[in-house]
């Protein structure tokens, strides 16, 4: 009821002719409070990219342990990443970027840090903690991984996409495969709604925390 | 009649104002702005990584012979494998990266690698890399012949 109310006085203030703008005086500030302030109010939220609310994966951490994603999470916002550990040059910048975000807002316990793997079949749990561990990483800081069937539902289910591009093999003949992936760091709102999604490797931390700051 | 009437009008707008700017503001939450990567610098550095997993190098090379050289092969002390890679975007706006083999440096050319760019892939590594090791990477050139880099192993920023 609300929201209608100030749709249509948006519609008069933006489309009516001039008398019935002026008409408008006394229905605003009789309804001031409750459609300019709201409104305002309103700004404070970021437009909903993809709401998890609804969803569970069973993930599991660098530790080992299960992660019920997004519900393990929910309160807090989370700057989640997407990253493989064969990958030595842009993943790194991806992290990279999520530490910077994480030191610069001094380690605050709202804020939880997610790299999710989307090469599950080699990123095993004690491959993602050798990887936390080159990166003297902290509390807060999660590297999850899944089975490969539900890390594709996960990945598909916040478009992030990736082909095997590039394969060779070792001394031993074994098959070394790279991966082209989608470039992201995406922020989830306390109640699990994507609200900001980035170039992951590429934008600078700064604009995120400029983000965060808007609606934390 | 009518000055009352603009006068009204100039109270409306004074009003209509902040909703306006309410609504303009609301408009733009996202943001992509692309940043320079390159922070390595000239000095050349190597990742951290642990044992068994990748790494990258990064440095530049300058070819001051006055013909073009070809980047041959490439060894190190710390990989089973070694190549030259590029990172870059795919048509379909995927990030990737692929193998740059018998690598062309004209005359006074730079090769710089960088993060996001060309880079050293130190792949399969035979120990773990940490802040204070070094990393050797040998090139071999078809001109040059052996080239002989040795970097730190840093934390990026």
């Amino acid at each position: 009821m609300l929201n209608r109310g100030i749709l249509t006085f948006g519609f008069n203030v933006l489309f009516t002719k001039k008398r019935q703008v002026i008409s408008c005086y006394p229905v605003m500030k009789k309804y001031f409070l409750f459609t300019l302030l709201p409104l305002m109010v309103a700004c404070n939220q970021a437009k909903v990219i993809d709401d998890l609310n609804d969803a569970s994966f069973a993930l599991v951490n660098q530790e080992g342990e299960n992660v019920n994603f997004p519900d393990d999470y929910k309160g807090k916002y989370v700057v989640m990443g997407f990253i493989y550990t064969h990958c030595p040059d842009i993943c790194p910048l991806i992290t990279r970027n999520m530490v910077n975000i994480q030191e610069e807002l001094g380690y605050p316990e709202d804020v939880q840090f997610v790299g999710i793997s989307f090469d599950p079949g080699r990123d095993t749990p004690e491959v993602l903690k050798k990887y936390k561990n080159a990166f003297n990483l902290e509390e807060n800081f999660d590297f999850l991984t899944a089975d490969s069937t539900v890390m594709a539902a996960f990945l598909d289910s916040v478009r992030v996409r990736t082909q095997v591009s590039l394969s060779t093999e070792n001394e031993n003949g074994e098959e070394i495969y790279f991966l082209n992936h989608s470039d992201k760091i995406m922020v989830l709102d306390p109640k699990s709604r994507v609200i900001f999604e980035y170039g992951g490797s590429m934008t600078k931390p700064e604009y995120i925390i400029e983000d965060l700051a808007t609606v934390r | 009649m009518k000055t009352l009437q603009q006068s009204d009008n100039m109270k409306n707008i004074f009003i209509l104002l902040p909703l306006i700017l309410s609504l303009l503001s609301c408009t733009s939450q996202k943001k992509e702005v692309p940043v320079s990567t390159n922070d390595a610098g000239l000095e050349g550095w190597a990742r951290p990584a642990a044992q068994g997993a990748m790494s990258a190098a990064y440095f530049t090379y300058t070819n001051t012979l006055d013909t073009a050289d070809t980047l041959s092969s490439l060894t190190s002390n710390v990989s089973m494998m070694t190549q030259l890679h590029e990172s870059y975007m795919t048509d379909d706006g995927l990030a990737g990266m692929r193998e740059m083999k018998n690598h062309v440096i004209d005359p006074d050319e730079k090769l710089v690698l960088e993060p996001g760019g060309l880079h050293i892939m130190l792949m399969r590594l035979t120990n773990d890399l940490a802040e204070g090791d070094s990393v050797t990477v040998t090139l071999n050139f078809a001109q040059a012949g052996e080239v002989v880099i040795t970097v730190p192993v840093k934390m990026s920023n």
